[in-house]
């Protein structure tokens, strides 16, 4: 899909997505930040996102620090990995990857005329989830994300949000994930 | 946080002039990842999914590399089977077997290169790039060899994937610092003393299905398990073989027996002795073959010759009756016996004596190439790709056991008890790098203070794994390697499983089961990872396979067959096969090479140190369900089997008041005591001297989710290991212990 076609929420959705890839200086650059500012101002947030500019926008050492606390968040890490960013292991009994709910997202991204573009790819990625969401914005398929984040999405995250912020007092994710529950969560 | 709109009311009012040029702003920029998806209009799929089956795969949950296929839905494995073309495991799989699935999906498997930015046994890990980590392995490498030479490095390899990075240190950088866990703490004293007596390597080629009898030597088949071999000696007792099972322990294997020795631990090479000299006596042997084919017999005898049964039974701690009745049961069954050589055999330090008896009794019931005995199976014939051998001149050199003239018969690479003393003291010279590749030093070898110090002295520390495992905490880089199921390795050969089936040869090249690439991981194989850094390392033109598949090609090229054809024949290739009996190979019964070596040219007991007052021997062995520590994170299996309970003889547990069920730790001798407390296994299935567990639980990496702290290591608590000395290998029954109950330690009543 062209820039120019995209809607303003489906854009905000994969902002969020972007967001919870691994920390290049490629992306966190002065547009994302602007964008992130202008989100938090729009909600009336405490205006962490110029603290947050200053930290980890073209300055290497916060940078890194970004990256190492993506590494321990979400890949590896001693003592132990915080919060894989997979449904599975908060929904499927066993806790592995490309349990049960897995098998369940894939197939729904099927049926809504969409494969992973690996074939290795593990469907329940926090990252794809918020992107497949985008995509559906896209496509003005509204009903389809709500459906979405009501039959899976919103089981999970707030699980995997909870275990990031009990081991993490990292403001970054801190920001994103408040938005990402935001942006997910039900509403009256 | 508190929101001061909705969600709804976000999005009506995010056509705010600002947003929007932010949004603009933001897509314009390229700042956006590709989205991981690609459009495709859905199709239904039939009642079985999309299920496919892909053949090809080799297991590795165990070393015994049984032939599998996978069941495949939507890109998921959900299913592990044996190769119904198999002639080897056939359809069946083990239980690690089943569970390589959750291998595959585990969660805490290593993704990405990681560097450590924190300190070793401390680690902070940061993701980086291949190429930064390459890059930064390859300066630090060769910085170790511009200070210290090529020796500097040290590498500790374990498994299929390792063979190629081995060589390439070995042959290519040339360090002669290489010590294999598969040798070194397991086989190496059982191949080198087969090699030493007959000249070929021991394998487990006895032809156990066609026995009259089969010895096993602490060898306990049932929790020991390889498929192939578990088929070869239910058929072999099907058919009614006699079996004697030697072992202080009611081991799964003597609880089959029709003869149960509860030997004494570490006395198995007098009981052998006893055996042989008996024989010999006796007359009892096979003269024609011994007159034809033995080398030294009459040395033999004379050295062995104050053997009595009498002796023997004192030393074991059995009857000499017995023993009479073990002899002449082997002499009865004669020349069809199988006096299986054993696998994980580095016990005591007096190891290769041991096995060197159990040759030259194999060789004394002219149990060689005839139906039941010592039968090495006629395998097709490969190509190799191997590295040049440019570095192998300068690594001789720098051998230390061939420096220090120690340990003349030690199997390839140096004794690990050396090369970690060198490391630690920089004497003869400083080992200050060292590469570990699917090995976990932490838990194979003893002695884990010295091997934390020998770590800690590094200037630099590679590991390579698949798993966080213990030893993953002491590396400065870690690197991530595909599994089994993901990448092309060896190329698995062999016959049929049973000898009396039709001559089958087969072929059977480790293939992926499942895509190597996911957005998940940047998992690499070792052949790419090796290539890699040989190129940083100016060794590019010494390259001799540009991938693992090619490698793969090379050595099928030389049987006139590609990987295509392979794939075509469902993974395996099978070709008709020839005869395997009729082999003869010569006995040393004396090796003169040996003895002129200053070893004892016979094979021989040394006795080892008794317990102390009050405590026991500690014994480990396996449990059906694992690989040592390879397999304990795995949910499936950790399910099965959590955690290694103590065993311990049922007079001695009411002496102390214990019983089964009770949580205990262990004491050893120096006083360390084992990390978690386990539950104890009160049985009479035990020596009172002796106390048993399973061996590889423990973890104490917690990024080992399901395995960390289940049962305790038992390797923490062998800290006075023995040395071989013929091979340099380590014993490891060598460790004595008490009982921990709540804080209180209980002798051991002798
Ligand atoms: S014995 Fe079991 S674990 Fe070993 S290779 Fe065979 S199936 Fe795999």
């Amino acid at each position: 899909m062209t820039n120019s076609k995209t809607r303003t929420p489906a854009a905000l959705y994969y902002f969020l997505a972007q967001s919870f890839r691994y920390p290049e200086q490629a992306w966190l650059c002065e547009p994302y930040f602007d964008l992130l500012d202008s989100i938090v101002q729009n909600l009336d947030l405490n205006n962490d996102a110029l603290w947050l500019r200053q930290s980890y926008c073209a300055n290497q050492e916060g940078l890194e620090i970004l990256q190492i606390e993506h590494t321990r968040l979400f890949i590896n890490a001693h003592p132990a990995v915080i919060a894989p960013p997979y449904s599975s292991v908060y929904l499927d009994q066993e806790g592995n990857l490309f349990g049960p709910s897995a098998v369940w997202v894939r197939k729904f991204y099927q049926q809504h005329g969409f494969e992973l573009s690996g074939e290795g790819d593990i469907p329940d990625h926090l990252v794809l989830e918020l992107d497949f969401i985008a995509l559906l914005l896209d496509e003005g398929l509204y009903d389809e994300a709500e459906q979405f984040l009501n039959e899976h999405f919103r089981k999970w995250f707030p699980l995997f949000k909870k275990r990031v912020l009990s081991g993490s007092t990292n403001k970054f994710y801190y920001t994103l994930l408040t938005l990402v529950d935001f942006f997910t969560q039900e509403e009256p | 946080m508190a929101f001061q709109m909705t969600r709804r009311s976000f999005l009506q009012a995010s056509a705010t002039a600002a947003l929007t040029t932010a949004l603009s702003g933001w897509l314009a920029s390229g700042a956006k990842a590709q989205s991981g998806f690609v459009k495709k209009p859905f199709t239904a799929p039939g009642s079985f999914g999309n299920t496919t089956t892909v053949t090809g795969g080799i297991c590795e949950m165990c070393f015994w590399r049984c032939q599998l296929v996978g069941k495949l839905r939507d890109g998921k494995l959900v299913k592990l089977e044996g190769n119904p073309k198999s002639v080897d495991n056939g359809a069946s799989l083990c239980a690690r077997g089943n569970a390589g699935v959750k291998l595959l999906y585990d969660q805490d498997r290593l993704k990405f290169p990681l560097k450590n930015v924190g300190k070793r046994g401390a680690p902070v890990w940061k993701k980086i790039s291949w190429d930064e980590a390459l890059d930064e392995c390859a300066a630090r490498l060769q910085g170790v060899i511009k200070n210290n030479g090529p020796q500097g490095i040290a590498i500790f390899p374990h498994g299929a994937s390792a063979t190629y990075p081995m060589h390439y240190f070995e042959h290519v950088v040339g360090t002669p610092n290489n010590s294999e866990a598969s040798f070194f703490q397991c086989r190496g004293p059982r191949d080198i003393a087969y090699i030493n007596t007959f000249g070929v390597e021991a394998g487990e080629s006895v032809d156990m299905p066609n026995a009259k009898a089969i010895l096993l030597i602490g060898t306990h088949i049932g929790e020991n398990i390889h498929v192939s071999q578990v088929k070869q000696y239910l058929k072999g007792l099907e058919n009614g073989a006699k079996l004697i099972v030697v072992d202080p322990r009611f081991s799964a294997s003597a609880a089959k027996a029709d003869i149960w020795v509860q030997i004494k631990p570490g006395t198995d090479s007098a009981f052998l002795l006893a055996i042989m000299n008996y024989l010999v006596k006796k007359g009892a042997y096979d003269k024609a073959y011994v007159q034809k084919n033995g080398e030294g017999f009459d040395k033999f005898a004379k050295a062995i010759a104050h053997a009595e049964l009498e002796w023997a039974a004192k030393i074991c701690d059995v009857s000499a009756a017995q023993i009479k009745e073990v002899a002449d049961l082997l002499a009865k069954s004669a020349p069809h016996v199988s006096v299986h050589p054993g696998r994980h055999v580095t016990w005591y330090g007096n190891d290769f004596q041991r096995e060197r008896a159990l040759a030259c009794l194999t060789g004394l019931l002219g149990a060689i190439g005839v139906k039941g005995g010592f039968v090495k199976a006629k395998g097709p014939k490969l190509g190799k790709v191997a590295w040049p051998d440019i570095g192998v001149e300068h690594a001789e050199q720098f051998a230390l056991h061939k420096m220090a003239e120690k340990h003349k018969f030690s199997p390839p690479g140096t004794p690990t008890e050396m090369l970690r003393n060198t490391a630690i003291s920089g004497k003869p010279y400083s080992i200050k790098a060292c590469v570990i590749w699917g090995q976990n030093p932490i838990q194979t070898i003893p002695g884990q203070q010295e091997t934390i110090k020998m770590l800690q002295q590094m200037d630099f520390v590679l590991v390579v794994d698949l798993m966080p495992t213990d030893i993953t905490m002491y590396a400065d880089i870690l690197l991530p390697e595909l599994s089994y199921l993901e990448r092309y390795d060896i190329v698995k050969t062999g016959v049929q499983w049973d000898f009396n089936d039709k001559h089958q040869q087969y072929i059977a090249p480790r293939m992926p089961l499942v895509s190597q690439v996911s957005a998940d991981h940047q998992r690499k194989d070792s052949v790419w990872i090796t290539n890699e850094l040989a190129k940083r390392l100016g060794h590019a033109k010494h390259i001799p396979a540009p991938s693992a598949e090619a490698m793969v090609d090379k050595i099928l090229a030389a049987a006139n067959l590609t990987l295509a054809q392979i794939k075509k024949e469902d993974g395996i290739h099978l070709q008709p096969g020839s005869n395997p009996y009729g082999a003869v190979y010569p006995i040393k019964f004396f090796n003169e090479d040996l003895a002129e070596a200053g070893y004892s040219g016979a094979p021989n007991y040394t006795p080892v140190p008794e317990p102390p007052q009050g405590f026991a021997r500690l014994v480990y062995g396996r449990v059906p369900v694992h690989t040592f520590n390879r397999t304990m994170n795995n949910v499936w299996l950790n399910a099965e089997i959590p955690e290694n309970p103590i065993w311990l003889s049922e007079e001695t547990a009411h002496k102390l008041g214990l019983k089964s069920g009770d949580k205990v730790n262990l004491v050893n001798q120096d006083g360390v005591v084992s990390a978690n407390a386990v539950t104890l296994k009160v049985t009479q299935g035990i020596r009172k001297d002796t106390i048993f567990t399973a061996h590889g639980y423990g973890t104490k990496n917690p990024a080992m989710t399901n395995a960390v702290n289940k049962g305790f290591d038992e390797q923490s608590l062998i800290t006075n290991p023995a040395v071989d000395p013929e091979t340099g290998a380590h014993g490891m029954r060598t460790s004595f212990v008490r009982i921990m109950k709540d804080g209180k330690i209980l002798n051991i009543p002798s």
